[in-house]
């Protein structure tokens, strides 16, 4: 073992499938017991007879994933509020519950589907910024940024005053003083606001509602942040205060933000996760093996440290998607999607194309296995999930009910082509923001503890929008008959481990088997093909990486060159319409890695694309019946993203 | 004490002090105090004290003589700005006024306790914002439409007979389709009946029969025989069941109230017109989203 986790709840993820079934069917018991047990239950309980038999008694794995997002904005962040959102905590907890609100733009807006979980992640620097400046707070008009600001404001601009707060922010020429610091009254008030949201709205059962934060690093305009998610209730949440980026009592630097955390466990006996985003607008930063702080290449520390608390990293949102890039996967002809690689978060520096090697998901899991050889530890070994970090308190990312990244950009005929962001270096459009994604979680029940364990043990996949259904299974022992078995969870836990786990040391002459499915979402688009990606390290010591399609629909025949041919497309742009005449509504299959060596480290993981679907511009051009430019794309193929499996001598 | 919070008569009572604070302002410009200044001791209070609360110790005269510097200044500024019309047709300073005159109706409606009847008449009232989910138990064979293509009605008749004489007790392992979608399902809400197979086929899974192979029951990927074990119709809590509910809703109830009864007050001291829409034409579609 690389490093000794011993944090107990690893345990229970570690024997939900395994030895004891008498003693796992008892915590089953029990937590029923306290989750929902009341007189209602007791009642109907009575109504339902003893299965006479059942071979499906005694399941103890996931049976249906849960949909979420695990980064949502409200008006508590400075930048939201900024932008016009008005919506808080509350009203966020309620949207995601299914509740029909009002949008800060005067809409009314619903989800196609209630969501099963939701994290409120605002920043934690200054919050309560944006209360304190409206109100003129003496410690704000002591400054001369802080007056100019207020002035803005009273004078009725207001929109001015957002965008030069926010620059500064970024810039880091915020004037300390006035940012409201934990330990403060004003932020201690806050700070309890959203633990009370998050205690209001959480449901156990039914919706799982998280404390959470973002601690927002920016220095430079290169973006390292990270959302910290809370295991515990407000409890243990209320002993403490966010970790912030200014000094002295923050840092902007990932292994300050990692002694946060461990603090906070030590000191309440509580846990926390953190989650990574945008390393495509980290310029080079967020996955490094030449550190940014120290100039130096990471050490035993980082790569333990990293390892130890960022167990998932957020692959897909609104500013982009991050699983790789057509430079780096050349051979891939579906990388090219949704990418954001003009510079940083602010624009402030241009993207060079050495800097994507550490910014993209694929590139890191690889990396990690080269780290992993030298140090001993990978520090890149985390699962995929996706969320929104939209700004509006409204996790609506569904191309045809997609609520913007800010309140100014709700769905309006204006906002594909209002510039998102514009410096001297370079503009990203409206039309650039991405509607994606959410995050699901294979876990056993709707609660904190069970979400969060599952996130742990990184039984998790990224989806950019829709709710498709994705197992992917890795053992040494799976057969082709396994696909045609009418309980393939059941084989596949059995027999193998689930998305985020290990496998050792490969039996004599064995190579890993995957058992693979998808199913598509009850309400979207058809499957186009699953697809497995292996990332491996030879015994030169270079990385590599190969695309195989594995399961498909209809009767394609690969052709000369290995690829498949096209799914096809039944969009029609004009109506933003498609039909499930071509795809498949489910894939199955075993597949066997065919060039394995077992000496070598690697992973893999899943990737599963649906037929061509209307794009959110294409809705938004015909709801508005607006034209918009040629370059603007009107189509779009989500898809879902599994943690890896990793494969180690 | 919290009784009388929840009157409305208090509603009226404090956002008539609102409105009158307002329109004090307003008349403030005019005539008799338009060139005086008057910084009272209360307000230096007030002054000193908001310091305090951020700072956690009083000013010093020196500070709270820049404070008193400030608040001098912010008053000529604004009357000023004010007297220019500077205020007017702003659409910050107008959505920052309606916030927060908002922001006064929710606190009022948020301090309201509700009383025992007032919880259940609201319970009453709103049964279905409290309804359980109903709880059903199936088990389900698949036929792939994909795979059987236009056969799969007549397949599926068959399959249906055969299960009805097998009855209730029949292994259905090797039936139908092998699918990710799972044979059989116990106590499962509605709700999540609705999220794995489709809301339609979560619906009609209300109204089966219980006990008996029935079918075909069609969802998003296919048709199904399905044989509903045990269902529990969903119910409505007893207020002891659920009062934190109630009361939650409750006060969200009477926040969105309060802020609706407060417009309609005013706006019955206006006479309102609204101009004819330039080309109106009463037989053009609304777009499918209002605009903003």
């Amino acid at each position: 073992m690389p490093y000794p986790i011993l944090r107990s709840h690893v345990h229970t993820g570690l024997l939900a499938f395994g030895l004891a079934q008498a003693l796992t069917c008892l915590a089953a018991e029990e937590s029923v017991t306290t989750d929902i047990g009341t007189i209602d239950q007791e009642t109907v309980a009575n109504s339902f007879p003893k299965a006479p038999y059942s071979p499906y008694a005694g399941r103890n794995f996931p049976t249906r994933p849960l949909f979420g997002d695990t980064h949502l904005h409200t008006a508590i962040s400075v930048d939201a509020g900024a932008f016009g959102c008005r919506l808080g905590p509350k009203d966020a907890y309620r949207f995601a519950k299914g509740e029909e609100i009002t949008a800060s733009s005067g809409q009314q807006v619903k989800l196609s589907r209630p969501l099963d979980f939701l994290v409120v992640a605002d920043h934690s620097d200054a919050m309560g910024l944006f209360p304190m400046i409206f109100n003129g707070d003496p410690k704000v008009l002591a400054t001369e940024k802080g007056r100019h600001w207020y002035e803005l404001i009273q004078s009725g601009k207001g929109g001015e005053a957002a965008m030069d707060i926010i620059t500064s922010f970024g810039a880091g020429t915020m004037p300390k003083e006035i940012v409201p610091v934990p330990g403060t009254a004003i932020y201690r008030s806050v700070w309890n606001d959203l633990i009370d949201a998050a205690e209001g709205a959480n449901d156990p059962g039914h919706f799982t509602a998280f404390i959470g934060y973002e601690w927002t690093s920016v220095t430079g305009g290169n973006n390292l942040h990270r959302n910290v998610i809370f295991r515990d209730g407000a409890d243990k949440a209320r002993l403490t205060e966010p970790f912030t980026t200014q000094k002295p009592l923050g840092s902007d630097n990932p292994s300050d933000l990692w002694k946060w955390m461990t603090a906070y466990e030590e000191k309440t006996g509580g846990f926390v996760l953190a989650i990574a985003h945008n390393g495509n607008l980290s310029n080079g930063r967020m996955f490094p093996i030449i550190e940014s702080f120290t100039g130096k290449k990471v050490d035993r520390e980082y790569v333990e440290q990293s390892a130890k608390w960022e167990r998932l990293y957020e692959a897909t949102q609104i500013k982009g998607d991050g699983e790789t890039h057509p430079f780096l996967s050349p051979n891939d002809e579906f990388a090219n999607y949704e990418k954001w690689d003009k510079g940083n978060l602010d624009m402030t520096a241009l993207k060079k194309p050495e800097m994507l090697e550490f910014e993209y998901a694929r590139s890191a899991l690889k990396n990690g296995l080269k780290l992993e050889k030298e140090l001993g530890t990978n520090p890149y070994k985390f699962g995929m999930v996706g969320s929104t970090d939209a700004h509006t308190a409204l996790a609506a990312v569904e191309e045809d009910n997609f609520f913007g990244k800010t309140s100014s950009s709700e769905p309006n005929p204006g906002r594909a082509m209002h510039p998102f962001v514009k410096t001297d270096k370079g503009v990203i459009m409206g039309w650039e923001t991405s509607a994606s994604g959410y995050a699901a979680v294979w876990a056993k029940e709707n609660t904190r503890a069970s979400i969060w364990d599952a996130m742990e043990r990184r039984e998790t996949y990224a989806t950019t929008g829709p709710r498709l259904v994705v197992r992917f299974f890795g053992g040494f022992d799976y057969e082709s008959t396994d696909a045609a078995n009418r309980m393939p969870a059941q084989i596949g836990y059995t027999k193998g481990v689930p998305m985020g786990g290990d496998l050792h040391t490969a039996p004599a002459g064995k190579a890993p088997t995957f058992l693979v499915a998808a199913m598509k979402d009850p309400i979207g688009a058809n499957l186009d093909r699953y697809q497995i990606i292996k990332g491996w390290l030879d015994a030169k010591g270079e990385v590599h990486e190969k695309v195989y399609d594995v399961v498909w629909a209809g009767d394609r025949k690969p052709g000369a060159d290995g690829k498949l041919p096209s799914v096809g497309s039944t969009v029609d742009v004009e109506n933003a319409t498609w039909t499930n005449t071509i795809g498949a509504p489910e894939l199955i299959t075993v597949w066997k890695d065919p060039e394995f060596d077992a000496a070598q480290r690697a992973f893999y993981y899943g990737r599963v694309l649906e037929i061509p679907t209307p794009r959110w511009t294409a809705y938004d051009a015909k709801r508005f019946g607006i034209k918009l430019p040629k370059e603007v794309p009107m189509t779009t193929i989500e898809r879902a993203y599994t943690s890896p499996i990793w494969y180690t001598p | 004490m919290r009784r009388w919070l929840s009157e409305p008569l208090l509603h009226f009572v404090v956002l008539g002090i609102v409105l009158f604070a307002g329109s004090s302002i307003i008349t403030r410009n005019t005539a008799p105090t338009a060139g005086r200044i008057m910084v009272s001791q209360g307000r230096i209070a007030n002054l000193s004290m908001s310091f305090a609360k951020v700072w956690q110790r009083p000013p010093s005269s020196d500070e709270l003589e820049g404070l008193i510097r400030d608040y001098v200044r912010e008053e000529v500024l604004s009357r000023e700005a004010i007297a220019m019309g500077l205020d007017r047709d702003d659409t910050v300073i107008r959505r920052r006024l309606q916030q927060k005159l908002e922001f006064v109706t929710n606190d009022v409606a948020e301090q309201a306790q509700p009383s025992e009847a007032e919880l259940q008449e609201y319970l009453t009232q709103h049964p279905e914002q409290f309804r359980s989910d109903a709880l059903l138990s199936f088990r389900q064979v698949f036929l792939s439409r994909q795979a059987r293509g236009d056969a799969v009605q007549a397949d599926a008749v068959t399959l249906l007979a055969e299960l009805q004489q097998a009855g209730p007790a029949i292994d259905t392992g090797t039936l139908g389709d092998p699918t990710l979608l799972s044979p059989e399902l116990t106590k499962a809400r509605a709700g999540e009946v609705a999220a794995i197979f489709g809301e339609g086929f979560a619906h009609q899974l209300t109204a089966l029969a219980v006990g008996r192979w029935q079918g075909p029951v069609a969802s998003a990927y296919g048709e199904h025989l399905v044989l509903v074990t045990a269902r529990a119709d969903g119910r409505v809590p007893a207020l002891s069941e659920a009062r934190a509910q109630v009361a939650s809703e409750w006060t969200n109830a009477r926040r969105i109230a309060a802020n609706q009864d407060f417009y309609r007050q005013a706006l019955g001291r206006y006479t309102v017109t609204v101009e004819a829409l330039p080309h109106s034409d009463a037989a053009t579609t609304p777009p499918a989203q209002p605009p903003r």
